[in-house]
C-alpha cells in the first residue's frame, strides 16, 4: 500500500523554566493512503501532541515527518500555513466552529482563505457559487442539508461535529486529523459522527487519523496503534 | 469579498455575545467623531476670524503706507505719487493727512472722544481703499450748502463735511446734519504769553463710515484733504502716501522700492508700513491659537484611539479560540493581523467620516442666516424621541416590527439633525458685546478644505496606529495555544 505519512523518531518536549517535560520519546509511525487509523492511549500519553505535530500546528523537538516522502519539518512558517490549508483537515473535540458564521460559511472558510488572488499555489480556485455548491454537497453528505444557514448555537453537539467534518473535507486534504471527535458528545451521537467518518473514508478514500480512547470506536478502524509513555506500542 | 473582510465585517456587525464590546465600539466611534467635528469647527471659526479680518483689512486699508518716521509733513507729494504709481505691482496711490483730534459737540464743553482724522481726496482715495463703498450718506465734503450750515467760527475755508465712523456716531448720538467740533491743534494765547488756546473748527456730519471693523468704525473720521491741509497750515503738503498693490502679499518686497522712487532723503527718515506689519501681532496670535487647538484636538482623537485599541484588545481576547481555528484552517499571521486591523480601521474611518459630516454640518448651520424653528420645538423633539425609545425598549409599541432598531436609528439621526438645525444658528458677536474685540458682527466661519483633508488623514492614521498592537497580539498567538485558550 502507498504510504502517505511517515513519522521517524519524533520527540517533543515542553519547557517550563528549567524543567523539561518530554511527552513524545521517539515515535515511529506510518500511515497508508485511504487508511483510517486510530491512535489510542491513556490521558496524557501524548496522543493529541502527536496529532498536532502531524497536523503542523506545532514543531517537534527532533525527528522527521514525511508526507509522500516530503519532509515537512523543514518547512518555513509560511509553507506550513499553506500546507495546513491545502493538505490537512482538522476535527477537534470541541468542534471549533466560528460562532458568528452559519454552517455553510464555516465549511467554506478554509477555501476562502486559499482562494484569494495571492492564494496558495496548487489549490483549486473556485468562485463563490462553486464553493457554496461544494459545501452544500458536503453538508448533505454528512446529513445536514436542512441546516445550511443554521448558526453553531442553533445546532446540536453531533450536528456541530458533522459540520466540522464537512469543513475538514472542503479543501480535499491529504489527511483528516480527528482529535477525540466524539469526546464531548453522548454515545448515540458518537455513533452517528463516527459513521460519518467511516463513510467519508470509504466513499472518498480519505485518509483519517483518529485520536480516541474509546475502544468501541477504534475497533471499527482499519488499524489501531497505542501510545504508551510517549512511544508507539503495536 | 476577501476572506479578511468577510470575517472582520461579521465580527463588527455581530451582536451575539459581545454586546458590551459593541457599546465600546459605538463609544469609540462617537469619541473619534467628536474629536474630528470639534477640530473642524474650531479651525473653521479661527480661519473665519483670520480671513474675515484679512478681507476687511484689505478692503479698508492701503497695502503700504509711506511716511516720514515721525509722521511729519512733506511737500512735492504729487511728483512722489506719480513716481510710486510707476512701480511694478502698484495699482494706485493717494495723498493723506493723518492726525488725531479731540472732539466735542456744539454747545457742549466736554471733550467726547479722541479720534483719528484722515484728510483725503475722496476720488483718489477710492482707488486705494474703496472709501465711498463703506459710506452711508454723502461724501460731498466741500458742498457750499454744507459749509454754510457749519456756522463757521472764524474761517470758512477750514470747515466742511465730515464722515464719521458709524459706531462713533452712534456712541455720540450724532445724526446727519449735526455739527461737530474738532480741537485741531493749539495756538499761543496772544493775551497770556506761554499759554495755549485750542484751535477749534466746526464740521457738519454728512455721512457714516461702516466697515464692520471696530477700529475704524469707532475711532475714525474723514475730512477733505484740502481742509486738513488748511487746518494744519500745511497747504501743498501731506504726511502719508497710501499705496494699493496688485498682490497684497507682495507688500514687504515692494514697500522698500517705494521709498527709493519717492525721492526721500535719508534725513527724512522715510519708512513704509505694510498692512501685515500693522496687524502682525494679531495674525501671529491667531496662528498660535490654531496650532494650540490642533494639538489639543489631536489629543482628544488620541484618547478616542486608545478606546479603539482597548476595544480591539478585548475583541482579540474574546476571539482567541477563533484565531486558533482560523490558523488551523490555514490563515496566516498576516491574515489574522489584517482581520483585526480592518475592524479598528472601520471604527476609525466611521468615526472620522461622521465627525467630518457633523463638523461641516454645524459649520454650515453657523454660517446660514435663516429663521429657525423655536428651540422649544427642538426640546419637544428630543422628548418625543426619548419617549419613543423607552416605549420600544419596554415593548409597549412596535414589539413585532422586525427592523425597529434600524427605524429607531433613522429616527435618532433625523431627530438630532433637526434639533441641531433648530439650535445651531449664526452667533451674533454684536449681541454678545464682542464685536469690538473681534472686529466683526457675526462669528465668521471659513472651511479650510485642505485642513479638513489633513485632519481626516491624521485621525485615520492615529486610529490605524492604535490597531497595530492588538492586531499584532492576535497574529502572534501560536495556533495550538489559541485553540486551547479557555
Amino acid at each position: 500500500m502507498d504510504k502517505l505519512i511517515r513519522v521517524e523518531n519524533l520527540e517533543k518536549s515542553f519547557f517550563d523554566g528549567d524543567s523539561e517535560l518530554q511527552v513524545l520519546k521517539g515515535v515511529d509511525l506510518e500511515v497508508n493512503k485511504a487508511e483510517i487509523l486510530a491512535i489510542m492511549g491513556a490521558s496524557g500519553a501524548g496522543k493529541s501532541t502527536l496529532l498536532h505535530l502531524i497536523g503542523t500546528l506545532d514543531r517537534p523537538t527532533s525527528g522527521k515527518i514525511y508526507y509522500e516522502d516530503e519532509d515537512i519539518t523543514t518547512y518555513s512558517e509560511r509553507e506550513l500555513t499553506q500546507f495546513r490549508n491545502t493538505s490537512v483537515g482538522f476535527v477537534f473535540q470541541f468542534h471549533q466552529l466560528l460562532p458568528e458564521f452559519n454552517a455553510l460559511e464555516n465549511v467554506i472558510m478554509g477555501k476562502l482563505i486559499s482562494n484569494r488572488k495571492s492564494g496558495y499555489a496548487g489549490g483549486q480556485k473556485l468562485n463563490r457559487n462553486e464553493m457554496n455548491d461544494r459545501a452544500e454537497n458536503l453538508l448533505e453528505s454528512v446529513g445536514l442539508s436542512e441546516r445550511l444557514s443554521h448558526f453553531p448555537s442553533q445546532l446540536s453537539g453531533g450536528e456541530r461535529q458533522r459540520v466540522a467534518i464537512a469543513r475538514a473535507l472542503m479543501n480535499q486534504p491529504k489527511v483528516i486529523l480527528a482529535d477525540e471527535p466524539t469526546g464531548n458528545i453522548d454515545d448515540i451521537t458518537s455513533e452517528v459522527v463516527f459513521e460519518v467518518l467511516l463513510k467519508v473514508n470509504e466513499e472518498l478514500d480519505q485518509t483519517i487519523i483518529i485520536v480516541t480512547h474509546d475502544s468501541r470506536l477504534s475497533n471499527q478502524t482499519n488499524r489501531t496503534v497505542n501510545l504508551v509513555e510517549g512511544k508507539i506500542k503495536y | 469579498m476577501k476572506f479578511e473582510w468577510f470575517v472582520a465585517s461579521r465580527y463588527l456587525l455581530s451582536r451575539r455575545k459581545q454586546s458590551f464590546i459593541s457599546i465600546i465600539s459605538v463609544i469609540s466611534i462617537v469619541g473619534v467623531s467628536l474629536g474630528v467635528a470639534t477640530v473642524i469647527l474650531v479651525i473653521a471659526v479661527l480661519d473665519g476670524v483670520e480671513h474675515g479680518l484679512r478681507d476687511r483689512f484689505l478692503a479698508n486699508e492701503a497695502h503700504v503706507a509711506v511716511s516720514k518716521f515721525d509722521r511729519g509733513f512733506f511737500d512735492n507729494y504729487k511728483d512722489r505719487i506719480d513716481a510710486i504709481q510707476k512701480v511694478d505691482g502698484v495699482t494706485s496711490a493717494s495723498p493723506v493727512v493723518y492726525t488725531q483730534s479731540a472732539i466735542f459737540q456744539k454747545g457742549s464743553q466736554r471733550i467726547e472722544d479722541v479720534i483719528y482724522i484722515k484728510g483725503i481726496d475722496p476720488e483718489v482715495e477710492d482707488t486705494v481703499t474703496g472709501f465711498s463703498k463703506f459710506v452711508e450718506g454723502s461724501i460731498a465734503f466741500q458742498d457750499q450748502k454744507i459749509i454754510d450750515q457749519a456756522s463757521f467760527l472764524n474761517d470758512e475755508s477750514v470747515t466742511g463735511g465730515i464722515v464719521l465712523g458709524s459706531r462713533l456716531a452712534r456712541n455720540l448720538t450724532l445724526h446727519q446734519g449735526d455739527i461737530l467740533r474738532l480741537v485741531v491743534n493749539l495756538q499761543e494765547d496772544p493775551h497770556s504769553p506761554g499759554a495755549y488756546l485750542p484751535r477749534i473748527r466746526n464740521f457738519v456730519v454728512i455721512g457714516f463710515y461702516e466697515s464692520e471693523l471696530a477700529v475704524y468704525d469707532s475711532r475714525m473720521a474723514f475730512i477733505h484733504l484740502d481742509t486738513a491741509q488748511k487746518i494744519y497750515e500745511e497747504e501743498g503738503s501731506i504726511n502719508v502716501i497710501l499705496v494699493r498693490l496688485d498682490d497684497p502679499e507682495q507688500a514687504p518686497t515692494i514697500g522698500d522700492k517705494l521709498i527709493d522712487v519717492a525721492s526721500f532723503t535719508p534725513i527724512d527718515m522715510p519708512i513704509t508700513t505694510t498692512w501685515l506689519d500693522t496687524h502682525a501681532p494679531l495674525f501671529a496670535a491667531l496662528e498660535l491659537e490654531k496650532m494650540a487647538t490642533v494639538i489639543i484636538e489631536a489629543l482628544i482623537i488620541l484618547v478616542a484611539a486608545f478606546n479603539i485599541a482597548s476595544t480591539l484588545i478585548m475583541t482579540v481576547m474574546e476571539k482567541t479560540r477563533d484565531v486558533g481555528t482560523l490558523r488551523t484552517l490555514g490563515a496566516s499571521r498576516g491574515n489574522i493581523m489584517y482581520i483585526f486591523m480592518i475592524q479598528g480601521c472601520v471604527i476609525g474611518m466611521l468615526g472620522t467620516l461622521l465627525g467630518t459630516a457633523l463638523g461641516l454640518g454645524v459649520c454650515k448651520l453657523l454660517s446660514t442666516n435663516v429663521i429657525r424653528p423655536s428651540p422649544l420645538i427642538a426640546f419637544a423633539t428630543i422628548g418625543l424621541l426619548i419617549l419613543l425609545q423607552i416605549s420600544i425598549t419596554l415593548k409597549l409599541i412596535l414589539s413585532r416590527m422586525k427592523l425597529k432598531k434600524i427605524v429607531m436609528l433613522v429616527f435618532w439621526i433625523v431627530g438630532i439633525t433637526f434639533v441641531l438645525y433648530c439650535l445651531v444658528q449664526p452667533i451674533s458677536l454684536e449681541e454678545l458685546g464682542l464685536s469690538e474685540i473681534y472686529q466683526m458682527n457675526q462669528l465668521p466661519i471659513k472651511i479650510n478644505w485642505f485642513f479638513v483633508g489633513f485632519i481626516n488623514l491624521l485621525s485615520f492614521s492615529i486610529c490605524w496606529l492604535a490597531t497595530i498592537y492588538p492586531a499584532f497580539q492576535a497574529s502572534n498567538m501560536r495556533p495550538i495555544e489559541a485553540l486551547q485558550y479557555e
